[in-house]
């Protein structure tokens, strides 16, 4: 067996006796993963959308009104929302205090006289002070039937205009085509787009996965300045065994160890009964994990060379690996749009573990992540390589 | 005296770590800056725009949709930028706005627009928002197809008059108007629900880091040697404790000063805020010696410290306010002190309240620190006489 693999098997034995790799390889990663869940699952499954509810007081009853709680009757028959109708506009208040409702539509008596006397007929908008997207939806819903409404009687008036005709039943009567089609002179179309975003589950499982492999690995990795504290390395270096199976071993430790913790978090969060996550193609996760567990030894190894002590080293490694688990937005994504957080935050592994991811959700095939691992290993290639020359040195010393 | 001078001594070794320094003083204001970049007032929900025309319409369209509150637009370079975007959820849906609007509409076709969405966000929602907007720039456009149908007048003249007549005219109005008291009032700073909660966070998870110190101090012999000086067991017990407390202090204390100064954080009732750190530092360094005289293992103790001082901040509401949490959840985020101390601070920030106000919730605190405390006390007793 070569010399590599006989130091990783002895080290791997003895973390596995230590419980404190398995605190930060399984436990903290799993519980912290669950409460999160439990925390924000419930408040912000995008599946669950806004949940918009609102409710009517129509007071006028008159066709026209009528007509604009069809539209939204419409809308809740499609699942876009729920309606309550409520006989006065106290109760719908009170329903918005409640909580019950988001916001709730109001319109006064006369406005279908309003409407065809050319007076100035509103719909009121009465929304709950903290859904202000909600009442926002609800008063565009209310735009769009006014639109329509006001599109036909602006291509009446506009050709009554042209034609300098006073508008009159008759003139109405006579026009050939028919006012409301003046409402459709654009058509918004829509288009589908694939999911590549991970569901709150499955994103706070990953999330809190990556961010303590960097942890487990560094148990690995710091056992290289462990055995030079206790002045082993050295005894080890008089052995005929070349340096890099020395340092070859300790990473091959930390990649077992950081490949153990990843895939019993993997399958642990997956447990219906447990979380339910959904992790993706199997070949896709496989190889995201066995590319971010590199990137994690060859950053861990980077710290670990440029560390005196393992004491140092393990802070350093703490600073790290949070600053890079913050900014990798593995606590809550990072950025809107494309500004600047958005792109920062793909300066480190975790954001490319988790897009990667994102690429699988929603049965993306497991090619869909490759460009991510191609990402990981480049982090892992040249963290890797600079630590393996800084180590080198070290040990020629 | 001696219990000050163990006390003041473990502030001295924590400040002497470069790694403290950097996770007691730099990562929270790091932290308490990014949320409040990220989520500080509010969290609208995004649109994606890619306009491949630059005419009146797609003009008109971009003012009407920048014009709405409640959302944000967001502009791509190119339809696959803002596909990508919609499909990653950098933004909640996208409109494309095709090259040659102006003529469609001048030749009386149907103008075609794009709208993108998936099918788990609220898309659906957005929709009407962004329709809206587009209905109303499209009126006057429809009403002069219409009427040059009907009279046979050119486009651009019968555009002129709907125009004209739209801008004249009120239509149908639509009024909106809030009720309620404001969970999170306009006044709340950007940065001043975010530094509450990073605030409890971290001075927890400081005074549980500080169970490792705990554990070295006993690993190194220091515990013992100070036994066989004649110092009271009780002494060095009292002295650990105001230590950890002490840190915890000296944490809060940066944070609240500093980010009072930079990001002018509304902390309140400088009394009342002052003793909800006094208290919940006393639970932190409670909860820290316990941990730190129930773990040998340094690595252990700080492995368990992390999970738990995230895992209750969570629960507590540092990361989602209480006020979001479902009925159930809020009972349970109950059981930690951050909800306690969170729920002060709410009280005198975002409702003015002073120290009696809080009064409650400092008694809830307080019964925490004193049975965290005592029960920290027996078991370090047990721990520093260990054989």
């Amino acid at each position: 067996m070569p010399a590599s693999t006989l130091i990783a098997r002895k080290d791997l034995k003895l973390r596995l006796r230590d419980r404190s790799a398995f605190i930060f390889g399984v436990v903290a990663p799993l519980v912290l993963a669950f409460i999160f869940n439990l925390v924000f699952g419930g408040a912000s499954d995008p599946a669950t959308g806004l949940g918009l509810e609102y409710g009517m007081v129509d007071l006028d009853q008159s066709e026209i009104s009528q007509a604009f709680t069809g539209v939204l009757e419409g809308a809740e028959a499609d699942g876009i929302l729920t309606l309550q109708t409520y006989d006065e506009e106290a109760m719908g208040a009170i329903a918005v205090e409640d909580g019950e409702i988001d916001a709730f539509y109001l319109i006064d008596v006369g406005f279908g006289r309003d409407i065809q006397t050319g007076g100035s007929p509103t719909i009121q908008v009465i929304g709950d002070i903290d859904a202000p997207t909600s009442t926002q939806i609800g008063a565009s819903i209310a735009e769009q039937y006014a639109s329509g409404v006001d599109s036909a009687q602006l291509a009446i008036a506009a050709t009554a205009t042209l034609t300098s005709t006073p508008i009159t039943p008759e003139f109405i009567g006579s026009l050939s085509l028919d006012p409301r089609s003046a409402a459709f002179s654009y058509q918004l179309e829509d288009f589908s787009a694939a999911t590549r975003q991970l569901d709150v589950t499955t994103y706070f499982a990953a999330g809190m996965a990556i961010f303590f492999l960097f942890f487990t690995v560094q148990f690995g990795v710091l056992g290289l300045l462990e055995e030079e504290r206790d002045g082993t390395l050295v005894r080890l270096m008089a052995a005929p065994i070349g340096r890099l199976s020395v340092v070859g071993g300790k990473a091959i430790l930390a990649f077992a160890l950081g490949v153990i913790s990843m895939s019993t978090l993997v399958v642990a969060t997956s447990l219906p009964f447990l979380m339910g996550a959904d992790w993706g193609a199997p070949i896709g996760v496989g190889g995201l994990i066995i590319a971010g567990v590199l990137s994690a030894v060859g950053i861990m190894g980077l710290v670990a060379s440029a560390a005196r002590t393992p004491e140092g080293a393990g802070n350093l490694g703490a600073i790290i690996a949070v600053t890079l688990g913050m900014l990798g937005g593995v606590f809550f994504p990072l950025g809107q749009g494309d500004d600047l957080l958005s792109k920062l935050t793909f300066l480190t592994p975790h954001a490319w573990f988790m897009r990667g991811l994102g690429e699988l959700a929603d049965g993306g095939s497991w090619t869909a992540a490759v460009p991510s691992m191609g990402a990981l290993l480049l982090f892992a290639g040249v963290t890797g390589s600079v630590a393996w020359v800084l180590l080198r040195r070290r040990l020629d010393r | 005296m001696r219990v000050l001078a163990i006390g003041a001594s473990n502030i001295r070794r924590m400040l002497r770590e470069r790694s403290n320094i950097f996770f007691v003083f730099i990562f929270p204001i790091a932290i308490i800056l990014l949320i409040g970049a990220q989520f500080g007032g509010g969290v609208d929900p995004a649109v994606g725009m890619y306009a491949a025309d630059s005419g009146r319409i797609a003009e008109s369209v971009t003012e009407e949709l920048e014009s709405i509150d409640g959302i944000d637009v967001i502009p791509y370079e190119n339809e696959d930028a803002l596909l990508s975007a919609v499909e990653r959820g950098n933004v909640q849906a996208g409109i494309f706005l095709p090259a040659g609007m102006d003529e469609t509409a001048a030749s009386g076709e149907v103008v075609k627009m794009g709208f993108v969405s998936r099918p788990d966000g609220f898309g659906a929602q957005l929709r009407s928002i962004v329709g809206a907007a587009v209905g109303e720039v499209m009126m006057p456009v429809g009403a002069a197809q219409f009427a040059t149908a009907e009279t046979g007048a050119s486009f651009t003249q019968a555009f002129d008059t709907a125009a004209g007549i739209a801008e004249g005219s009120s239509g149908l109005g639509v009024e909106v108007s809030a009720v309620g008291e404001a969970l999170f009032p306009d006044t709340l700073g950007r940065f001043d629900l975010g530094a509450a909660q990073q605030l409890v966070l971290f001075v927890f998870l400081t005074a549980l880091a500080g169970s490792a110190a705990l554990i070295l101090t006993r690993q190194l012999g220091i515990s013992k040697r100070m036994l066989s000086t004649p110092t009271s067991l009780r002494t060095i017990v009292v002295g650990e404790s105001v230590g950890r407390w002490g840190t915890a202090m000296v944490q809060g204390i940066y944070i609240m000063a500093l980010t009072f100064l930079i990001f002018r954080v509304n902390w309140g009732d400088p009394i009342g805020a002052f003793l909800i750190l006094v208290t919940f530092s006393a639970v932190g360094a409670g909860a820290g010696i316990l941990l730190g005289a129930s773990f040998r293992n340094d690595q252990q103790a700080s492995g368990v410290g992390v999970m738990l001082s995230i895992g209750l901040a969570a629960l507590g509401g540092s990361m989602l306010p209480i006020e979001l949490f479902g009925p159930t959840m809020q009972k349970v985020a109950h059981l930690t002190p951050h909800a306690w101390a969170l729920d002060a601070f709410a009280e005198l920030v975002r409702r003015g309240g002073t120290t009696v106000d809080i009064l409650p919730e400092l008694g809830v605190l307080t019964a925490y620190a004193t049975v965290l405390l005592i029960l920290a006390a027996w078991r370090l007793r047990v721990a520093i006489t260990r054989p």
